[in-house]
């Protein structure tokens, strides 16, 4: 029964990870690894590796290589053998490398011993294939590349006093080359260590770069990335735009303004004539925006031209913030909307309701002067009693203002709505009477000082 | 600790946590400046405020009442068993705790005549008359009442102890029949008090 649930989760749990395996989308990366080592008597570099997993580009592959070979032009020229083979990965070496404890089995003992006896060495694991490291040592190096076959060092006499870059191919190919790749990594070390022999025979301190073109283990992409599943909110389908920003004189931004919608309206011949101002404000910049701030005034004005037939019409947003002793902090007020057109003037309060403390925002679904309205006409014999203003999601900071988002939002909606305090407030009141009703009620006791159940019934007399 | 106890606790302890949480919340949330009475004051409608005042004066009154019939009726009821002559003279206590209750429905008349309609929707355009209308109802209202309630007990208790003295001695109901006199006044205190909150009452645009 254990074995049989055991044996059925070892199995769920290779499946499992066969399907993570599957649907991990591992990117068809094309990186190479890097093994560089030194015979010079000190250390050449003293670079952080990087961190495990990370693929070098070719400006960090820049950066080691330059650090070990010196962009200073007095610095002793290197000699440099680059041997590239056609194809290696990191998961070669660990296959066969004999990292497993089988040292006897590595195929690689020519490496490791100049490993072992070299002063410096840097281990990169995944180079990005397109460092292409030939042109990186060409470029660092300012020497012409020279392929040379293996067997034609033993010709070639090296100058020590002139930088050189030698390129060995090694081949490692599949297809039509019958050996087994272990094989052909045998005897891909076996060049390796005839090179460094003949080097060090003729007594040349050199820098040898072992890598690759391409990764010899290639894992294909078995999911293509999944297309957006992102879902959206229903709200999210309008375009959002960047709040409108007024700049002091030290450039900072001193004024937000946004609204989801503008609309004016004039009362004209009897009939109300709309206009929507929010395109023209927010999104397509039709506005002229100017603006002041100081420590106790903000005004924001936005000119328009040509609204509902008036040549000239202007918006006027007059803020200011003071110390209210009493709450002990500063607030800032909406004390005036006011309306140019032509000449004449509208004008609306909004000093009692658009109010907030001036570190915040103040945010409001409607601010209009019709319905429930915030903002009211100056005087009764106002202008502004032929207009009409309405924002919608409306959202303004006069003072305060840090960066370019507006500070915590201080809603004209509370939690509790009025309804619901009075609501809240006459239930409350019932329960408390309620509860003192049910208390004196449960205390009720009848006399029962005289009562004897084992005795006999009262008489009560008919008569008198 | 019995249920009744138990339950009193539970509910202080929710009422006060939840007080607790409450503030902390906005304390540390530096909301403080949304804590805001007047807000609650202004915003809420002068209209609750007037029927409160009208629903309390004639319940509280009746409260009063009926606790001190309850009282003095039981006691009669007892004595008259032994004392049947003490019935008939001591329905003068239940008179005088009936008055307490009719205090209260006059004056909840009273007020709730004085309920009009007005058009505002803001504090501005509501305007304070409108508010001192509302306020003084409430006050008014919760004036006659509590002070009816408080009468109508003590009305009960002193019958009940006429009642009970009666029925041992004729001759004591008069006297006692004098502080009866007196503890019926008190509501009357509340009632002229109360018609002089709400005579400058004017509701309405």
């Amino acid at each position: 029964m254990a074995e049989e649930m055991f044996g059925r989760l070892v199995s769920i749990m290779m499946v499992f990870s066969l399907l993570l395996s599957v649907f991990t989308t591992r990117s068809c990366s094309d990186h190479v690894p890097l093994i560089m080592w030194s015979s010079e008597g000190r250390s050449l570099w003293t670079q952080d590796p990087p961190v495990a997993g990370h693929i070098v580009s070719r400006s960090q592959l820049e950066t080691y290589l330059s650090s070990a070979f010196g962009s200073a032009p007095n610095s002793a020229p290197h000699t440099v053998l680059l041997f590239l083979q056609d194809r290696l990965s990191v998961d070669d070496i660990t296959l066969y490398g004999g990292v497993f404890g089988n040292k006897q089995d590595s195929v690689f003992p020519n490496l490791e011993t100049a490993l072992q006896s070299s002063s410096s060495l840097l281990v990169l694991p995944s180079v990005s294939g397109s460092a292409s490291v030939p042109e990186v040592l060409q470029g660092l190096l300012n020497v012409a590349p020279l392929s040379l076959d293996p067997e034609q060092l033993n010709e070639l006499h090296l100058d020590v006093s002139s930088p050189a870059l030698l390129v060995f191919r090694l081949p490692f190919g599949t297809g039509s080359n019958e050996m087994a790749p272990k094989d052909s990594l045998r005897e891909n070390d076996r060049l390796m260590g005839n090179v460094l022999d003949a080097v060090k025979a003729q007594a040349v301190p050199y820098t040898a770069v072992y890598t690759a073109l391409a990764p010899s283990w290639v894992t294909r992409d078995v999911n293509p990335a999944p297309q957006s599943v992102g879902r959206s909110l229903l709200q999210a389908t309008n375009d959002v735009y960047a709040p409108l920003q007024i700049l002091d004189n030290m450039g900072k931004v001193c004024i937000l303004f946004w609204a989801s919608n503008l609309t004016v309206s004039v009362l004209q011949s009897g009939q109300w004539q709309k206009a929507d101002l929010t395109d023209k404000t927010f999104i397509s910049s039709g506005v002229e925006k100017n603006g002041s701030c100081n420590a106790s005034n903000s005004q924001l004005i936005l000119k328009y031209g040509n609204i509902l037939g008036f040549q000239t019409f202007q918006l006027t947003f007059a803020m200011s913030q003071r110390l209210y002793p009493v709450s002990a902090r500063q607030w800032f007020t909406l004390d005036q909307v006011q309306l140019n057109y032509d000449g004449h003037n509208a004008t609306f309060n909004g000093s009692d309701g658009i109010t907030a403390p001036s570190e915040y925002s103040y945010h409001c679904q409607m601010v209009s002067s019709s319905d429930y309205p915030l903002l009211v006409p100056s005087t009764p014999t106002d202008n502004a009693k032929q207009w009409i203003l309405t924002f919608t999601d409306f959202q303004i900071q006069g003072f305060g203002v840090t960066g370019e988002n507006f500070s915590y939002a201080n809603d004209c909606a509370s939690f509790f709505t009025p309804g619901i305090w009075m609501g809240l407030v006459t239930s409350l009141l019932l329960l408390l009477i309620l509860t003192y009703g049910l208390h004196m009620i449960l205390q009720l006791r009848s006399m029962d000082r005289f009562d004897d159940p084992k005795g006999p019934a009262i008489a009560v007399p008919q008569n008198d | 600790m019995n249920g009744q106890a138990l339950l009193y606790g539970g509910v202080t302890v929710a009422f006060w946590s939840t007080l607790l949480v409450v503030g902390i919340c906005y304390t540390i949330f530096d909301l403080g400046f949304r804590f805001d009475v007047a807000w609650f004051l202004t915003e809420t409608s002068p209209f609750m405020w007037a029927n409160l005042g009208i629903g309390l004066a004639i319940s509280l009154s009746v409260v009063g009442a009926a606790w001190g019939i309850y009282i003095t009726g039981s006691s009669i009821i007892g004595g008259g068993v032994k004392a049947p002559r003490i019935k008939t003279k001591n329905l003068v206590s239940i008179i005088f705790c009936e008055a307490v209750a009719i205090y209260g429905i006059i004056m909840a008349i009273v007020i709730s005549n004085m309920a009009e309609n007005f058009s505002g929707t803001t504090p501005d355009t509501i305007g304070f008359k409108n508010y001192q209308a509302g306020y003084s109802m409430f006050g008014a209202g919760l004036t006659v009442g509590f002070s009816n309630l408080f009468c109508g007990i003590c009305v009960g208790i002193v019958g009940s102890g006429a009642a009970l003295a009666d029925a041992q001695n004729a001759s004591l109901f008069v006297k006692i029949l004098i502080v009866e006199i007196f503890g019926s006044a008190i509501g009357l205190f509340g009632v002229i008090v109360a018609i002089l909150q709400t005579s400058k009452v004017k509701m309405g645009d």
